[in-house]
């Protein structure tokens, strides 16, 4: 019967779920109340700056540290307090933890000759988990001769050897360098998928959660803030920290105007008094008068030169050119609307020059109201 | 590899905490053998001797024996009064016998010659007997002061001319020091009730000293080697630096107003594990040819008057004034006098 | 204590940290707890009644105040000059690379192994005023006494500079070797001359490790006893006045006393543990680092540093050249000659065949061998406890620890000998006084602080997360320790058990107390023939103890570079 209920609870629940998650280190709040549900084959990415609780988070889903209240509960079963060693997880750590006393072999057979298997399993799985991160035929040399990145791949092969219930990544790409780190996460993410694992994974580089995870928990002050696919956290944040974390984004602080359709909402801005349209329905339920923050990513800004004759349009604004700085691909524009500071990314800057008066327009369905 | 080496390391440490089990146990196995254990204070060459020459008549006991000095003998029996480990106490001077036995250290054993020496030698109660006679001398470097100039009384050490020219053993750990220091206090305590004279001569002493020696080996050695002229000490040792360490410059002169004369004894310890083998060695150094032995070969003094004079060598029998002492108050009071000593008269006569 | 923080993630607890805790508390509760406060409360009684009037008539007496004062004064001294000599030489051998650096740079800590026994024999056949030296200039200059002689302050401070500017040595040299050399030459590229790269980027940086070899001289100097003992003169110290009023057997006041001696050692190692030094002292005295050296181009200056250092080490070498020579001496043959006249292999010949005389160097290895082992099984018990952050009262363990070392030798024998020489409620009727075990435990319990620093220093070097990689592969609580955490602290561990055990060979102090036939050490030997005059047989002892510990320290040496490949 009991049996039965857990079958059906597995059923309904997600494979990894965090239910409510505390801990403190004496008067530091650590994590606060943290929730979170990872279904079976996800990547899951935990981003957010250095400090936010993200890393905490994954160590006690490791079973590295307790947490002081909330449970952790793995395909139906609470594993809050199972101890590290009795739960099967594969970790990656930032330092890679490799013990410097044993060659890459031992190193990969370590988790396995704590599962008592045959010096011939040992070897084959060894050789297997090797050959999955392209180091076969190192397996006699020690840790300390490998390259950083070969040190990150044996690190790997470890964790996967054990055949991982759960994949743990704590930054396991923050020691590598720029070239290396965007070949290794193409990688990383194939091989994880390849082998049909749950990872979890944590970082504070925005750029690499978007490109390994399936879906991404923002963490801040030890709280999650909004979890979401890569694309909807980018283009529907909902708060100003989320949106201020994930790529860079013109923050606008705003007062609405009046409930019009349900479909759009009118704005003022504080700055410049720009009156904007916002094709929203989250606007319908913000209280009228009071001030809050829109926000509109730098590259759906568009800009025309003065000599455009729509400046009068909706959502059009007159602005002066402050500063143009070009980055390769991109060339930013920094722009003053009668005092509200703007931001644009241009792919083709041509004919913007300091100083030069041109019209900006900031598409209402582009706009985003932040809480 | 790490792990290697740690495997080896380990497998030998274990390795060898087993064999040292074992060779622990294998000292133990031994118990079936008769064992006697003895604190001494005479020194190894003596003691090498005397057990080597009672194993080729009892080769069936094991003799070990502590070399240390009295003193410390008698803080290790104070200390080990629960779980005694001696069985005999071969040497001191009777004064700190008497205070053993005063602190119940001693067990009683009337030897089968204890009529042969004098009352004055012995515990009443039989808790200890004096073996040798230890009488104190003015020792002296001949190669630094001939004969004739040397000091012939007490008093005559105090002299200007030996500033800086004494060596004196620490009195502390010392019984023949301590009773050299008590005496001469008595010398003035007689009359005056008082110990102050006694002080104010150790006072000029000091003056005079050039260093205070840790132990008695070093006194004789730095005397030989001319760090000092002259000294304080007892007599056997002198000899036995003499004729057996190769220090021939050294020579002693008797005090002319009397010697100071110590009796050096011998007793069982209470509560000794092995008391009877302790008994049986008693009597071995204490019979008439031990005595004899120890006369001829370690310039002992024997006690017990019924030895054959003629088998001594010449010098003992040439007689010698005795200075009178009392060494009940010396006991009494010898502690406190030490203490004063060290505290407020070594090495402050300097400058 | 950050550094230890940081080690204490604690995997969710397990029941073997009880049996830690417990073994920890029944070992600190019997070796040290009990006897401290067995010897504090002796010093608080007298007549059956407690009183402090002890402490009245120590604090009345003049040549008491003055002991304490001069105790304290000397090991100031003795620091100041540890520091004049240890440090310009740490210096020269890492920053300075010429010819023969390498031999010069281990016998420059040569003093650190050899036993204070010993070392004082030496020194007295040496320098003594009648010593070789002694005798050689006397005939040389033809003077009609000695030109100086073995005593007083001069003395002490030549003797404690000998045997302890190591300390300084060691440490500052292992300070060196971590600081970024980078950022002297960044200071030199800022304008700043040599010197005040020194004194503003340099010594700044060295503190921690000054500090600590401060801390080790001074409390080596507050609890020497062999050297004021045999070199003191009038020099009164505490140690010294402790031994005179234990002969005669002024128990009360030697007790004091040595409540005294113990309380300023404890209150300077209290002062002084926040810069841990001790800790890195182990780790750092017998590991070397890789570390550039600035060659010395000019031929001259190579010459003039090599000479240095040749004529340094003869220095360093002349007391054990002089046991060497004494120990072949013929009985007799030294007597007042400035070398010895006949010589032999009779000393050793003597020692090697005679039982007694050969059980004597077996039982030293068999005690030292024991207690270092001990040692080291009870550094890996404190340090995994001690490791753990969320165990309370973490630091009082740790300086409960330290205890037995921080107090003189004498003191720790007296104290143990006190405790258990009679039923007590701890041990009921069991009694170690008189056994041979007495000495092992009091060995252990005397250098263990040694042995748990090292380990402790070596744990901190470990990255924390590869004992949770361990874990997070599935390895449980004793395959972790085995195969991680033992392999890798390894080499310290067996630097610091070393180091206890070699200087356990030599303890002389703490044996000289409670020493039975069974357990006879070697340091007892020496002192029994040089109280007989047994000149060359006492040298021949010493030339054996050496021998034995260089063989060791060669030992740990090829065990520690294997385990590095």
């Amino acid at each position: 019967m009991i049996q039965c209920i857990n079958f059906f609870c597995a059923l309904l629940m997600s494979f990894l779920s965090l239910q409510n998650i505390s801990k403190r280190y004496g008067a530091t709040r650590a994590v606060v109340d943290v929730s979170l549900e990872v279904e079976r084959g996800e990547f899951f990415g935990l981003l957010g700056p250095s400090g936010c609780g993200k890393t905490t988070t994954l160590r006690m889903v490791a079973g590295l540290e307790a947490p002081d209240s909330g449970s952790i509960m793995l395909d139906g079963r609470d594993i809050t307090r199972l101890a590290a060693d009795r739960r099967g997880f594969g970790m990656v750590f930032q330092s890679y933890a490799l013990f410097p006393h044993l060659n890459v072999f031992e190193n990969v057979a370590f988790g396995l000759r704590a599962r008592h298997l045959s010096q011939k399993e040992i070897a084959r799985r060894v050789a297997e988990a090797l050959s999955m991160v392209s180091l076969n035929g190192y397996e006699r040399r020690g840790v300390d001769e490998l390259s950083g990145g070969q040190q990150q791949r044996v690190a790997i092969a470890r964790a996967i050897s054990i055949e991982p219930r759960l994949l743990l990544f704590d930054e396991p790409l923050s020691n590598l360098d720029v070239a290396l780190r965007e070949e290794t996460r193409t990688e990383l993410r194939e091989l994880v998928k390849r082998l049909e694992l749950t990872a979890l994974y944590v970082t504070h580089d925005q750029e690499e959660a978007f490109a390994l995870c399936d879906r991404i928990s923002v963490m801040s002050e030890g709280r999650i803030l909004q979890t979401g696919t890569p694309r909807g956290l980018y283009e529907q944040p909902e708060e100003i920290r989320v949106a201020r974390f994930l790529g860079r984004n013109n923050l606008i602080e705003a007062v609405r105007l009046s409930a019009s359709h349900a479909e759009a909402s009118m704005f003022r801005t504080v700055e410049g008094s720009h009156t904007l349209r916002v094709a929203t329905h989250v606007g319908a339920n913000l209280p009228l008068n009071k001030p809050c923050q829109l926000a509109i990513r730098p590259e759906h800004i568009q800009l025309y030169r003065e000599s455009n004759e729509r400046a009068t349009t909706e959502n059009e604004l007159s602005a002066r050119i402050t500063s143009v700085s070009f980055a390769g691909a991109t060339t930013t524009i920094k722009l003053d609307a009668d005092g509200l500071a703007l931001e644009a990314l241009l792919l083709q800057p041509e004919g913007f020059a300091s100083g030069a008066s041109v019209t900006v327009r900031l598409p209402p369905e582009r706009i985003i109201i932040l809480k | 590899m790490y792990s290697k080496s740690v495997r080896t390391a380990l497998l030998l440490i274990l390795s060898s905490a087993f064999l040292l089990s074992f060779a622990c146990k294998g000292g133990g196995g031994g118990s079936a053998e008769r064992k006697l254990t003895i604190y001494t204070p005479h020194g190894q060459d003596m003691l090498k001797d005397f057990v080597a020459r009672y194993r080729s008549v009892h080769p069936e006991v094991n003799v070990q024996f502590l070399d240390m000095g009295s003193q410390e003998v008698l803080a290790r029996l104070r200390a080990e009064r629960n779980r005694p480990q001696a069985d005999l106490w071969w040497g001191a001077s009777h004064l700190t016998f008497q205070t053993a036995a005063d602190e119940n250290l001693l067990s009683a054993y009337r030897p089968t010659w204890a009529d042969k020496i004098p009352a004055a030698s012995r515990d009443a109660q039989d808790r200890w007997y004096g073996t040798y006679q230890t009488p104190e001398v003015i020792v002296y470097n001949t190669q630094l002061v001939r004969p004739e100039d040397a000091p012939r009384d007490w008093d005559d050490v105090l002299d200007a001319r030996w500033r800086d020219k004494i060596l004196i053993r620490n009195p502390n750990p010392s019984d023949s020091m301590r009773a050299i220091f008590g005496a001469m206090i008595w010398r003035y305590y007689k009359d005056t009730n008082s110990a102050a004279g006694g002080y104010d001569w150790l006072r000029r002493l000091d003056a005079n000293v050039h260093e205070y020696t840790v132990d008695g080996a070093l006194l004789m050695q730095k005397l030989a080697r001319g760090e000092g002229a002259i000294s304080l000490w007892n007599m056997p040792d002198v000899w036995v630096y003499k004729e057996q360490k190769g220090l021939t410059q050294l020579a002693y002169a008797f005090p002319s107003s009397g010697t100071l004369v110590i009796t050096d004894g011998i007793a069982v310890v209470r509560g000794a594990p092995n008391e009877e083998e302790a008994r049986r060695f008693y009597e071995f150094v204490t019979s008439v040819e031990s005595l004899t032995y120890a006369a001829q070969k370690y310039y002992r003094l024997p006690i017990r008057t019924d030895i054959d004079r003629n088998q001594l060598p010449a010098w003992m029998n040439e007689p010698f004034k005795q200075m009178d002492m009392n060494w009940d108050l010396l006991r009494r009071e010898g502690g406190e006098w030490l203490r004063y000593w060290d505290a407020e008269i070594r090495g402050r006569q300097r400058n | 204590m950050k550094t230890i923080s940081k080690h204490s993630r604690a995997f969710i607890l397990h029941p073997s940290s009880l049996i830690l805790a417990l073994v920890v508390g029944v070992v600190l509760l019997y070796g040290v707890i009990y006897p401290s406060l067995r010897l504090l409360l002796a010093s608080l009684e007298r007549g059956g009644a407690w009183t402090l009037l002890n402490y009245v008539e120590v604090l009345r007496e003049r040549a008491i105040l003055e002991a304490t004062f001069y105790s304290v004064w000397l090991s100031v001294l003795t620091v100041l000059f540890c520091a004049l000599v240890g440090v310009p030489l740490a210096f020269l051998f890492e920053r300075y690379e010429f010819p023969a650096r390498r031999i010069f740079s281990v016998m420059a800590s040569l003093p650190l192994v050899l036993p204070p026994l010993v070392g004082t024999v030496a020194f007295i056949f040496l320098c003594g005023e009648s010593g070789i030296l002694a005798r050689a200039v006397q005939h040389l200059l033809n003077l009609k006494s000695a030109p100086w002689s073995l005593r007083g302050w001069g003395a002490l401070l030549l003797f404690h500079t000998y045997t302890m500017y190591p300390f300084f040595y060691v440490l500052t040299g292992a300070g060196l070797r971590r600081i970024d050399a980078g950022l002297g030459e960044a200071a030199r590229s800022l304008g700043a001359r040599p010197a005040r790269v020194l004194f503003r980027v340099v010594l700044p940086q060295l503190t921690p490790s000054l500090l600590a070899a401060a801390l080790l001289t001074f409390m080596t100097s507050m609890a020497s006893f062999s050297a004021p003992l045999f070199f003191g003169g009038g020099v009164r110290v505490l140690t010294l006045e402790i031994f005179n009023a234990r002969q005669r057997s002024d128990a009360p006041l030697a007790l004091t006393e040595t409540v005294v001696l113990a309380v300023i050692s404890l209150g300077a190692l209290i002062f002084f543990q926040r810069y841990e030094g001790t800790r890195r002292f182990v780790a750092a005295a017998m590991k070397g680092a890789p570390r550039r050296r600035q060659p010395i181009r000019s031929g001259a200056a190579r010459v003039i540093a090599a000479l240095c250092g040749a004529i340094f080490t003869i220095m360093l070498a002349l007391p054990v050249i002089t046991l060497l020579l004494v120990s072949f001496a013929r009985q007799g043959s030294w007597t007042t000659e400035a070398l010895p006249s006949a010589y032999t292999f009779e000393n050793y010949s003597r020692i090697l065949t005679e039982e007694d005389a050969l059980s004597v160097l077996f039982n030293s290895l068999k005690m030292s061998a024991l207690a270092a082992i001990f040692a080291l099984l009870w550094s890996l018990c404190v340090a995994s406890l001690v490791s753990r952050r969320k165990l309370r009262g973490r630091r009082i363990i740790s300086l409960l620890v330290l205890v037995p070392w921080a107090l003189p030798g004498t003191v720790v024998a007296v104290s143990i000998a006190e405790s258990y020489g009679q039923p007590n409620p701890l041990t009921g009727s069991f009694i170690l006084v008189g056994t041979f075990w007495i000495l092992p435990v009091i060995y252990f319990l005397r250098f263990m602080p040694l042995v748990v620093r090292a380990v402790q220093a070596s744990l901190e070097q470990m990255d924390p997360s590869l004992e949770e990689a361990a874990a997070s592969l599935g390895a449980r609580g004793w395959r972790r320790f085995l195969r991680v955490r033992l392999p890798l602290i390894w080499p310290g561990a067996l630097a610091g058990t070393l180091l206890a055990f070699v200087i356990a060979l030599g303890e002389y102090v703490a044996s000289v107390l409670v020493y039975v036939p069974a357990n006879r050490p070697v340091s007892i030997a020496i002192a029994a023939e040089m109280r007989d005059f047994n000149l060359g047989t006492a040298a021949a002892y010493g030339m054996l103890l050496i021998v034995l510990i260089a063989l060791s320290m060669t030992v740990a040496a090829r065990l520690e570079r294997a385990s590095k490949v």
